[in-house]
């Protein structure tokens, strides 16, 4: 089958029910996102599909054909996603990072759809666990770049 | 003289007493006829040919779903089923000739599956479904004969007495039960229905045995009918902390909106586009409908497309609707889009036919509540279909969700894309979560009601 991933389009020789996950990892060999629970309960796996944030653990293959894919490596060909990316360094959110792809695709796919979300919004929409315990840091970075009360440089 | 005469009375009264009771002694030890009695044939010449016709009526009738243990060797018993008297266990039917039933005759094995009779008329308990297996005809009871003496390994294990104390341990009433509630007829031909029905109501009546858990069950534990001649044949029960879903033509909470060939996919490969097999049913797919061929599966289909719906139980039809461009901003609205939409969407309608839709869903239209909070807590278990496990299975939120966000998400679902019925009450969800937890002292095994 044909799939649209990071705008390149790839031959695929997959059974349908595949999981995304797999032929992004195993078969194309973009590692960058991960596989965390299985489970669609993590969000370690997100990619996005159209835009919108999709855990590719539970996602088979063909119900993406004819979609467009984006996953971490290419997230910052985006302008909202490099911004996320810059904010996310600035911030320095990451600890171990396994998490960090999945809660950047979240984080994108928030301010996408919604440029200006408020502090409920944010906390509906950032659902990935981390194990860390990033969760203030994360906080902190898409406030930031939601434009509400900045937690850094303060004037 | 008072006393004698109230002695000859007693006297005389007596021996009507006594020939009553010693006819009811006859009547529950008597072993019914079989017409193999005269025709035993010895293991050594069974046909071949046989055997591997009841390597097919075997799983037709799904023997290994309780005559075997997760992880044991097939057929050698030992399942535990709590009944409310206490628990029993399913036997060895092994051929072994000590502790299994290497030493059963023909008419004997007969006696046992079609009348629930076991040598020297002991009676089994009606959780094997005999009642059902009466339907059986002649040639399938040879064949599964011949299996089970040559096609299955001997196995020495011994049975586990039933834990159901004196005096409730006696089988002998069984026999009154029978009398009252079985029919032991083999399945007879309906004139006037075409070849392929009549062999689908042979399965789905007889093998299948659907009825033992589809069919809603009596104050004494009997299904409240045994063919189509009865409406509540096929109309739904719950049993075993599921709800088997009705699989008359109910719109709503049975078959109505399913097609011949999409019933024929959903027992082969265990799923289509309305729904996935979960709870017991995973059991009976991975163990006994993939194995049917697909002419089977179709006759099935058709016997079972032909059984009316109820619109009085069944309600107003269901139609999808959209969730309205303002998104309800509920606890169970959110909980559902953090923890479900994931795999069964925003919109409800899942990723068929790997994820299924829980918009228009029979567990989220039906009444009984059981199947949608059972499936929540405990999640469920891998579909083998033809020895590979699917991709996808719903995890369990026994630990992340408590009774009251389980209560609240499950009445989101219940109420929105267009399905109506009643909300779910914490207390249910605590009252399955117990039941079913693994530690639990009062499991629900076989519950039936």
């Amino acid at each position: 089958m044909e799939l649209r991933i990071n705008q390149k389009t790839y031959q695929v020789d997959a059974d349908a029910d595949t999981p995304l996950l797999w032929v992004i990892r195993d078969d194309l060999g973009m590692t960058g996102t991960k596989y965390g629970c299985g489970l669609a309960q993590c969000g370690a796996c997100s990619v996005l599909v159209d835009g919108n944030v999709v855990r590719s653990c539970v996602t088979p293959v063909a119900g993406v054909v004819g979609r467009e894919v984006t996953t971490i490596e290419a997230i910052e060909t985006d302008d909202v996603g490099k911004r996320v990316v810059a904010t996310w360094v600035e911030h320095q959110v990451a600890q171990c990072g396994y998490c960090q792809s999945g809660q950047v695709m979240a984080a994108t796919a928030l301010l996408k759809n919604n440029p200006k979300p408020s502090n409920e919004q944010i906390e509906a929409a950032m659902v990935n666990l981390c194990r860390c315990g990033t969760y203030n840091a994360i906080q902190a970075a898409v406030h930031d770049l939601a434009g509400l009360s900045a937690t850094k440089g303060e004037a | 003289m008072n006393n004698s005469r109230f002695a000859r009375t007693a006297g005389w009264l007596a021996v009507p007493c006594l020939i009553a009771a010693g006819l009811l002694a006859w009547y529950v030890t008597r072993e019914p006829v079989s017409p193999f009695e005269s025709r035993q044939v010895a293991v050594a010449d069974i046909d071949p040919a046989l055997v591997a016709r009841g390597e097919y009526v075997a799983p037709l009738s799904d023997c290994v779903a309780c005559h075997s243990v997760p992880g044991g060797a097939p057929f050698a018993g030992g399942l535990e089923m709590a009944t409310p008297l206490g628990a029993i266990h399913a036997t060895n039917v092994t051929p072994d000739r000590e502790t299994g039933i290497g030493n059963y005759s023909l008419a004997q094995f007969d006696r046992a599956v079609r009348h629930g009779v076991a040598p020297g008329g002991r009676r089994l308990y009606p959780a094997m479904p005999y009642p059902s297996y009466a339907k059986l005809s002649d040639d399938d009871v040879r064949a599964l004969y011949a299996f089970f003496m040559k096609g299955v390994a001997p196995v020495k294990q011994a049975n586990i007495p039933s834990d159901i104390p004196w005096p409730l341990n006696m089988r002998w009433p069984v026999a009154l039960w029978n009398g009252v509630f079985t029919d032991s007829a083999p399945y007879v031909e309906k004139a006037g229905q075409d070849p392929l029905w009549n062999r689908g109501a042979y399965i789905v009546q007889g093998a299948g045995h659907c009825g033992s858990c589809h069919s809603p069950r009596g104050l004494a534990f009997n299904e409240k009918a045994l063919d189509e001649s009865g409406t509540p044949f096929l109309a739904g029960a719950l049993l075993d902390g599921w709800y088997a879903p009705s699989l008359r033509n109910d719109h709503n909470t049975g078959l109505g909106r399913w097609t011949e060939p999409e019933i024929v996919q959903f027992l082969k490969t265990g799923r289509n586009q309305h729904a996935v097999v979960f709870g017991s049913m995973t059991e009976a797919f991975n163990n006994s409908t993939q194995f049917m061929n697909d002419e089977d599966l179709a006759a099935i289909a058709r016997y079972l497309k032909s059984l009316p719906g109820d619109h009085q139980r069944d309600g107003t039809p269901w139609q999808y609707q959209s969730v309205a461009a303002t998104k309800p901003n509920t606890p169970g609205a959110h909980t559902y889009e953090t923890r479900c939409a994931s795999c069964h969407g925003l919109d409800g309608k899942g990723q068929p036919e790997w994820m299924p839709p829980l918009a228009g869903a029979t567990s989220a239209l039906a009444s009984e509540n059981a199947s949608a909070i059972n499936i929540t807590l405990n999640g469920s278990q891998r579909v083998v279909a033809a020895g590979v496990p699917d991709a996808y299975r719903m995890p369990a939120f026994r630990e992340q969700l408590s009774d009251q966000q389980i209560a609240e998400v499950l009445t989101y679902v219940r109420s929105t894309w267009g399905n109506r019925s009643e909300a779910v009450d914490a207390k249910a969800v605590s009252k399955l979560r117990e039941h079913t937890d693994p530690a639990s002292s009062s499991p629900i095994i076989l519950q039936m009601r």
